[in-house]
């Protein structure tokens, strides 16, 4: 969709100046660093077809504003989703009560301002009617169901969403986004003999309705046949420490999960991340470059402001092996005195911004898949996973592997499943030993939950072997 | 009437008008206040009133459900009426039928007590003193470089109605706080701990002494952890740990999920699945339980019912919709509190009688295959060395399969995890896989 232009995005929420000049002169009434406005408008839409029947549909509409004031790194917050005059006012109160200044000075006028657009689609969702997608449904479990006759149950799941968010810090600054997102899933459910295997693929991005091409379907339908048919003949590897192969895509788990979170600066700031006196430090071979990065086209990870309304950025985070920033968002760039990179994010209006991440991968290494494969005496390759978790100060990070393939003496032997790595952050980073030229983003749709809020993510890397990882597993 | 359930019914009533040959609306409305002390100082405060109505409809044998917080009466209204028109445009389902009125028969009486009157006077100063006490309890050691502590409560009320006769109204309240402490270990490593209470009574809840003093001991617990070895062993499982273990366990428990053929409890009903030491009862009637109810989502009355007795399965979770495809009766489609029947030992004696083996106090990552029941999940805890707790471990996985490891189950303890509707004592496995070092 085009963005929209925050003029008449304040008409869309039904507010003018006035009234946002008055609301903003409560919030900042017990003085301020940093006040917002953020409204919200939220439309998703989702069909389920499962036994061959379009069983069910559902939709939602979600609209209210978060009100923010933030004094040195106290932050009162309150939301409402009443956007009336009088509920505005008495949620500013609410928020304002954390600061015990004098009053800060309002905005005289609102200032408008633009920035890029790295999500736009030919037609926005609120255009799209159920019609239009139906056959997309339909079409997808089709195809799902002839990949294999051992297919007994097919599940397709559709949503789509539009959010119209607008951003006025206290500064007068005006910003306004439109955000699409989308996301298919096939489920699959096949028999042979007495053995049962479920698995399951998805594709999204910040999207419209022409992305589902014939081609992705086929691809999304074939993928979760393989998943699930492979698993007929997946074992377990034997318990404990040995190499990991993470195969191109999808593997950006363990960049999530091993420094990601780490490197967000409400951790740092309060010294509870491993990273926290790393800043500057040799933290992987020279190699190894990770990036999180806010602007890359139709991602599901990209903004095109964050939350704050800061434009978003390619932020370094390892670069050639040093630990170069963190990832900011206003309260703590203002404690570090540097430029914020634009990682303020919240899950919603009901949400205060923290750090979080958007898109995060390493760039392209020196070695190639094959030779990765063939120093490998006795390991594994990791291919799909479910879901992974850190805790952020010991560093012990997990990633839970669903699909991928057993090693031995350099060569893939059989598939394996359901199986737990867990590491340390900075040894797995030291244990990273090689890494290829074939960097991607995986399709599929993540989603990032820290302190109680969800927000969309992708994530990426290049075929990349650690050394050491503890992988679950059988002791024969 | 109360206004809500008049708000419902006025729902349910324009559905009904824009065609709608059954339809079925809730409407909550909730309050929730949280703060949170960093290094002795208020750090944040959150507060809110939210709203938001749901809306099921039938057409013609299609269906479909529906959300909105924008409850102005005109808004409202052209949402329903676009709901109604969106679900002509589905297919019909021959087994999506309104619930049938005779399940919303009986339904309970007994107070449930899920309010305190008291919670709505904790006044913000009262809240700042909790943080404050659990903020300086939590920094009672010299290594402790960070203190998070916070107090959070919410209330909430609600009401449905159906075009079939059926009205209900729920109202509901809750109270805890919690700690969470960084300790320094080396350079780098910064080994953390937490700990929360949670009751719908202000007075059930412990001193706030209780939870900063667990969380600090639980951080303290994870200096010096190392890699266990790789080999089978006993686990004995703390209390709260289990419960997540246990919820991995009945997850599949449903007709929806057996019906779609994810579910490692398919064929199972009236045989054993599990070791004749567990029995689980789903009780929705226990006076402040955090998941006691009247009646479920579909207005279903309320009931206890045992899903696993002496390991054999009783009963399942069947909603309407799913009952109606399996042909089976429903019971209800989402669990209460479900009660796990403790043994008789605490903590303290389970690790004696076991000897040696991995005692788990948490849980990090790892998932589990509901069709399966293929397990394999991280975790952190000590070693068992002479019946007693030894040093920390961590950076180790547990694999295996759900029901084979609830088959190997041979000891309850009798110390029940009070802050969670799942209650369940410690438990004790034989022969379980451990990856380490």
């Amino acid at each position: 969709m085009t963005s929209p232009d925050p003029k008449s995005t304040l008409s869309f929420f039904a507010v003018d100046e006035g009234t946002i000049r008055q609301v903003m002169a409560e919030l900042t009434a017990r003085g301020a660093d940093a006040a917002d406005l953020y409204f919200q408008h939220a439309r998703s839409n989702s069909i389920t077809m499962e036994d061959g029947i379009i069983s069910r549909a559902a939709s939602s509409v979600d609209q209210g504003v978060g009100l923010r004031v933030v004094v040195g790194d106290q932050t009162g917050y309150a939301f409402t989703e009443d956007l009336s005059l009088p509920a505005m006012l008495a949620a500013a109160r609410t928020a304002a009560s954390i600061a015990h200044g004098s009053k800060a000075a309002p905005p005289v006028a609102l200032n408008p301002r633009g920035h890029r657009d790295y999500y736009r689609i030919n037609r926005p969702w609120d255009g799209v009617g159920i019609a239009d997608k139906l056959p997309l449904v339909e079409r997808l479990d089709q195809l799902t169901r002839a990949q294999d006759k051992a297919i007994e149950k097919v599940t397709v799941s559709y949503a789509d969403s539009d959010e119209t968010v607008l951003i006025i810090d206290m500064h007068g600054n005006v910003f306004a986004d439109g955000r699409p997102m989308t996301r298919l899933w096939a489920q699959v459910t096949a028999r042979k003999g007495e053995e049962t295997q479920s698995n399951s693929a998805n594709v999204a991005a910040r999207q419209g309705i022409d992305w589902y091409t014939e081609e992705r379907l086929k691809f999304l339908a074939k993928e979760a046949a393989l998943r699930t048919m492979v698993l007929f003949d997946a074992r377990r590897p034997p318990a404990g420490e040995m190499p990991v192969v993470l195969a191109a895509g999808a593997s950006g788990i363990l960049l999530h999960e091993a420094i990601g979170h780490g490197m967000e600066a409400d951790f740092n700031r309060k010294k509870t991340s491993i990273y926290a006196d790393m800043l500057g430090k040799k933290v992987a071979p020279d190699f190894v470059t990770i990036v999180d990065n806010g602007t890359q086209d139709f991602e599901r990870g990209a903004l095109n402001v964050d939350d704050e309304g800061i434009e978003c950025e390619r932020t370094v985070l390892v670069e050639g092996g040093t630990l170069a920033s963190y990832l900011h968002d206003g309260i703590s760039a203002r404690h570090y005195g540097v430029k914020p990179t634009g990682s303020g994010r919240r899950e919603s209006f009901r949400h205060m911004p923290m750090p979080r991440m958007r898109s995060t991968y390493m760039e392209n290494g020196p070695h190639s898949r094959e030779e990765i494969i063939a120093s490998v005496k006795q390991g594994i390759i990791a291919e799909t996973f479910t879901n992974g978790q850190v805790q952020i100060g010991a560093g012990d990070f997990t990633f839970y592997i669903k699909n991928g393939w057993l090693i031995e003496d350099g060569k893939v032997t059989a598939p394996i499943k359901d199986i737990n790595i867990i590491g340390n952050g900075p040894e797995a980073l030291r244990n990273v030993t090689m890494v290829a030229a074939d960097s991607k983003l995986d399709f599929g749709g993540w989603t990032c939950g820290k302190d109680g809020q969800s927000v969309p993510v992708s994530q990426g890397i290049p075929t990349t072997l650690v050394s050491k990882l503890v992988v679950g597993g059988v002791n024969v | 009437m109360s206004e809500l359930v008049k708000k419902a019914q006025e729902a349910v009533e324009i559905a009904r008008k824009a065609g709608a040959d059954d339809a079925w609306a809730s409407i909550s409305r909730d309050r929730s206040v949280s703060h949170g002390y960093h290094e002795g100082k208020l750090e944040k405060v959150h507060e809110s009133t939210s709203r938001g109505l749901g809306i099921s409809i039938y057409v013609d044998g299609r269906y479909s459900s529906h959300s909105t917080t924008d409850l102005r009466d005109d808004r409202l209204a052209s949402f329903i009426r676009e709901a109604v028109a969106l679900t002509r445009a589905l297919q019909p389902d021959p087994f999506r039928k309104i619930p049938e009125p005779h399940l919303f028969e009986g339904r309970p009486t007994l107070a449930l007590d899920r309010l305190d009157p008291a919670l709505a006077s904790v006044s913000a100063d009262q809240r700042l003193a909790w943080c404050a006490e659990l903020d300086a309890r939590a920094h009672g050691d010299a290594r402790v470089i960070a203190v998070e502590s916070g107090v959070f409560s919410g209330e909430s009320e609600g009401a449905s109605a159906s075009s079939n006769g059926f009205s209900g109204e729920w109202e509901g309240g809750y109270l805890g706080y919690s700690a969470a402490v960084t300790v320094r270990e080396d350079a780098d490593r910064r080994p953390e701990g937490s700990y929360y209470a949670i009751s719908r009574h202000v007075r059930e809840l412990p001193p706030t002494e209780t939870i900063a003093a667990e969380a600090l001991k639980r951080a303290l617990d994870r200096l010096g952890s190392r890699k266990g070895p790789s080999a089978k062993m006993t686990m004995v499982v703390d209390a709260q740990a289990a419960v997540s273990l246990l919820s991995r366990l009945m997850g599949p428990a449903s007709a929806a999920a057996i019906q779609q053929g994810r579910s490692f409890w398919a064929q199972k009903l009236g045989q054993r699945l599990v070791s004749e030491r567990l029995t689980v009862v789903d009780d929705p009637l226990i006076p402040r339980g955090l998941a006691s109810r009247h009646f479920d989502g579909e207005g279903i009355s309320a009931k206890a019912m045992p899903i696993l007795e002496a390991g054999v399965v009783k009963n399942l979770y069947v909603d309407t919709y799913y009952g109606r495809k399996l042909g089976m009766t429903p019971t209800t489609g989402s669990a209460s509190n479900r009660v796990v029947t403790p043994g008789t030992k605490d903590l303290a004696g389970l690790l004696k009688d076991v000897g040696s083996g991995i005692y788990v106090t948490s849980w990090l990552g790892g998932n589990s295959d509901s069709t399966t029941g293929d397990f394999s999940l991280g975790l952190r805890g000590h070693l068992i060395e002479g019946g007693q707790i030894g040093a920390p471990v961590g950076e180790m996985n547990v694999t295996g399969n759900l029901p084979e490891l609830f088959q190997h189950l041979v000891t309850l303890g009798s110390d029940v995890y009070p802050y969670s509707s799942l209650r369940s004592p410690s438990l004790v496995f034989e022969d379980v896989n451990f990856s380490g070092a």
